[in-house]
């Protein structure tokens, strides 16, 4: 029978512990069984000091940067109109009267859409491929980290060579193969192709780091259940669905949520691909000009604090309905 | 164990640390002279110089290091990465270099948030001015905010030899002889699709558009920022018309709506895929479509002054320039630097009239038409006669500077240009949308 993955269990024993007491017990241990002694706790201060740098870290470029934002989301920051002032939510509500902010927001949600799911599921697939050793796995593994390790914007600019619409591979290759003239426009034309490209883009970079992210589960699940399943009569299928995804989850779920943080912040692709039209900007991209060409920080501070919040609700969300602990 | 005394501590720590969050956000962002940590010493001190390009030969810099005791640190950023750092910077009111880039486009931004220091109090202006026809774009309310190192302004470029085989020998000089030109061109079968213009949404669409309209006669924005281009008989909605119309009837390549300036510029007419761009970098023959490496049009593409309505018109100057930040750590070195850096000498050693040495790769043409004029002479600039004329005649897009919403400005100008380009709303749309947005921030300017 195939074990379906708990939600939660009970503390276990530790096993060394329990061996040493049925030994007691036994007999086979001269050692005094243990006894219970006060609890004398001395103040050990090196946990803290290891902890502190990454502590200050974490406090000085993301606690303090976090609090900052909110504060001043709610203020008029605006270096062409000081002086600072408050001014409640009217940053947030001229962002809703925004249009370009609503459509950059609309296109980020296809961006989550088409990146989380495309990513998830090749993630998957490769991890599966992955699963079982073969001969030049390493290699494999080192090759499919490439794209995750080059940088958005230079990743940008190698598939600007082959989107180009004059002189890029895809329409040099339709024009070479006769299939068209070759100058069919790929991104700019039609917003749901855009985004769809430069989104394939983006899966192009994300998923090897959830291929890992899976993979690292599936290394754990234990090959007995594999054999105990085929003893059972399960097909590839059934142990596909029963055992492997089941058991994957912890991984595909921490996948989903890197890849929703790198949608729900792209910039750098769409930017590089696709300039500033409306067919692809993202919310990320009109933080950048909301803040840093039109120098209107609090409206910037706002948006920043939205997407932030949207970033946390999905992850709790996905964590919620896709994470599941699993114990073996 | 948290005790009730340490409890108490740590909740007056939290209530101090967001009370200095609240003041820090209530605190006024505006300020006025140089920092007061400057020191004036202008010599033994190292700066900092940060642009959008390499740096001179070593040499060079070593040489001012000797003459004056100020070493040089350069730093290369690109343009758009470099302006985001100076608005962080300056917002922040923190040190970042001690010369950096102003670009024409924002003059007026960084003139009214008086991020750069006055360069007339460091510098002679006046004889400045009178050798660089472009000092006026970074001059604002009497005060020069940066100096040109680099005199870019648009011009017309063609393929001669793609005219020719159309057989046209006579280049135009109105913008009707240069569509019907076009147009023979393509009828021809010369090329497929004869003119470039970079529709992609970004900087050099605007750019384009700016250049078109003073082609068609007319300006952008009054003195006042108000929009002179949302009648439809008005230059500035000619020249949308007349882009977006050179899309839809096959004169611009239809992928053209995702290229931007510098992809035109090597893909299309570097190639010979293209006949001409209106709206082109002076330059361009020196650094890219003679260079046979990366052009197979060497010796073909020449500069023509860009078409007018009854004949030539001025015109767009483009510089790029440097001025000493507000928090600069060395305001009177760098200013001796920038005196340096954009003095005659220098310029011609830049240029190469000195040597195959001392040439700086970034220096597309000098700023001081006095240098540009010897490079003409001497025969080392490509088509230099016809560059000299053009940059007395240069033309800022503002004169009266640009507006502090440019960036906002030109994003709706190339947003919605593009957004016309591709059927996705009409002309007379865009060009209301980008009046709107002039019209908007001028009342709230």
């Amino acid at each position: 029978m195939i074990p379906a993955p708990r939600r939660s269990a009970p503390p276990t024993p530790r096993a060394d512990d329990t061996v040493r007491d049925e030994e007691v017990r036994a007999g086979r241990d001269d050692r005094p069984a243990r006894t219970t002694r006060p609890l004398v706790r001395r103040f050990d201060a090196l946990p803290y000091v290891l902890v502190a740098p990454v502590t200050l870290f974490i406090v000085g470029l993301a606690i303090v940067p976090a609090l900052f934002t909110i504060v001043e989301s709610f203020f008029t920051v605006n270096e062409l109109d000081p002086p600072t002032r408050f001014s409640g939510v009217s940053n947030f509500v001229e962002l809703f009267r925004n249009h370009a902010v609503t459509n950059s927001a609309a296109n980020t949600v296809l961006y989550v859409v088409v990146g989380v799911t495309l990513s998830t599921v090749l993630g998957i697939a490769m991890a599966v491929l992955l699963q079982h050793p073969f001969r030049g796995r390493g290699v494999v593994i080192a090759i499919l980290i490439l794209p995750w390790a080059l940088p958005g914007v230079v990743e940008g600019i190698l598939w600007s060579g082959i989107f180009d619409p004059n002189a890029g591979l895809i329409n040099s290759l339709i024009a070479t193969l006769h299939l068209g003239a070759g100058d069919g426009v790929l991104l700019g034309h039609n917003r749901l192709l855009t985004v769809g490209l430069i989104g394939v883009v983006q899966v192009w970079q994300m998923t090897p780091l959830s291929t890992l992210l899976i993979f690292a589960a599936l290394q754990l699940i234990p090959g007995e259940l594999y054999e105990a399943a085929v003893v059972d009569g399960a097909n590839q299928w059934r142990r596909f669905t029963s055992i492997t995804l089941p058991l994957a989850r912890p991984g595909i779920a921490v996948a989903m949520v890197q890849a929703l943080i790198a949608t729900l912040n792209v910039f750098d692709q769409p930017y590089v691909l696709n300039g500033a039209a409306s067919t692809g900007s993202s919310v990320t991209m009109e933080t950048y000009f909301v803040s840093f060409q039109n120098l209107n920080f609090g409206q910037g501070y706002a948006l920043s604090l939205l997407v932030a919040l949207v970033t946390v609700a999905l992850s709790l969300l996905v964590v919620r309905f896709v994470y599941r602990k699993v114990e073996l | 164990m948290i005790t009730r005394r340490s409890r108490a501590t740590w909740q007056g720590a939290v209530g101090l640390a967001a009370v200095a969050l609240l003041v820090t956000a209530c605190s006024n962002g505006s300020g006025g002279t140089a920092a007061t940590g400057a020191s004036a010493a202008t010599s033994g001190v190292t700066i900092n110089v940060a642009l959008p390009a390499d740096p001179p030969p070593q040499a060079a810099l070593d040489q001012f290091t000797k003459d004056t005791g100020i070493k040089v640190t350069w730093s290369n950023s690109d343009w758009d990465s470099l302006q985001t750092k100076i608005s962080a910077a300056a917002t922040a009111k923190t040190y970042f270099a001690d010369v950096t880039n102003v670009d024409w486009s924002r003059a007026g931004q960084l003139g009214k948030l008086g991020w750069f220091l006055p360069l007339e109090t460091y510098l002679d202006a006046n004889a400045l001015k009178s050798d660089m026809p472009q000092l006026g774009s970074f001059t604002l309310d009497g005060h020069v905010i940066g100096v040109p190192y680099d005199s870019s302004y648009m011009v017309t470029t063609v393929n001669t030899d793609l005219f020719a085989k159309a057989g046209i020998t006579t280049m135009p000089t109105t913008m009707d002889d240069y569509t019907n030109d076009l147009k023979q061109i393509k009828d021809k079968g010369v090329v497929q699709y004869p003119l470039n213009i970079p529709f992609a949404a970004a900087e050099g669409l605007s750019t384009y558009w700016y250049e078109t309209t003073q082609a068609f006669g007319g300006t952008i924005l009054d003195a006042k920022g108000k929009p002179q281009f949302t009648d439809p008989g008005s230059a500035g909605y000619k020249a949308a018309q007349w882009m977006v119309d050179a899309v839809k009837n096959g004169l611009v390549p239809p992928g053209n709506i995702n290229v931007n300036d510098s992809q035109g510029e090597q893909t299309l007419m570097a190639q010979g895929q293209a006949a001409s761009t209106l709206s082109d970098y002076s330059g361009l023959i020196n650094s890219l479509y003679n260079v046979k490496d990366s052009s197979t049009v060497s010796g073909q593409i020449q500069y023509l002054p860009t078409p007018g309505v009854t004949g030539p018109a001025s015109n767009l100057s483009n510089p790029d320039g440097m001025g000493i930040p507000k928090q600069a750590k060395y305001p009177q070195a760098a200013a001796k630097f920038i005196d340096w850096f954009n003095s005659a000498a220098t310029q011609e050693d830049f240029a190469g009239l000195n040597g195959p040495d001392k040439i700086w790769g970034s220096s597309f043409i000098p700023s001081r038409l006095s240098v540009v004029e010897k490079l003409a002479q001497a025969g080392s600039l490509a088509d230099g006669a016809h560059l000299a004329a053009m940059l007395k005649t240069a033309k800022p897009v503002f004169p009266e500077g640009a507006p502090t919403w440019y960036p906002t400005f030109s994003n709706a100008v190339y947003t919605n240009l593009h957004a016309a380009a591709t059927g996705s709303m009409s002309v007379a749309d865009a060009i209301k949308a980008i009046g709107d947005v002039a019209t908007q921030q001028a009342g709230n300017s």
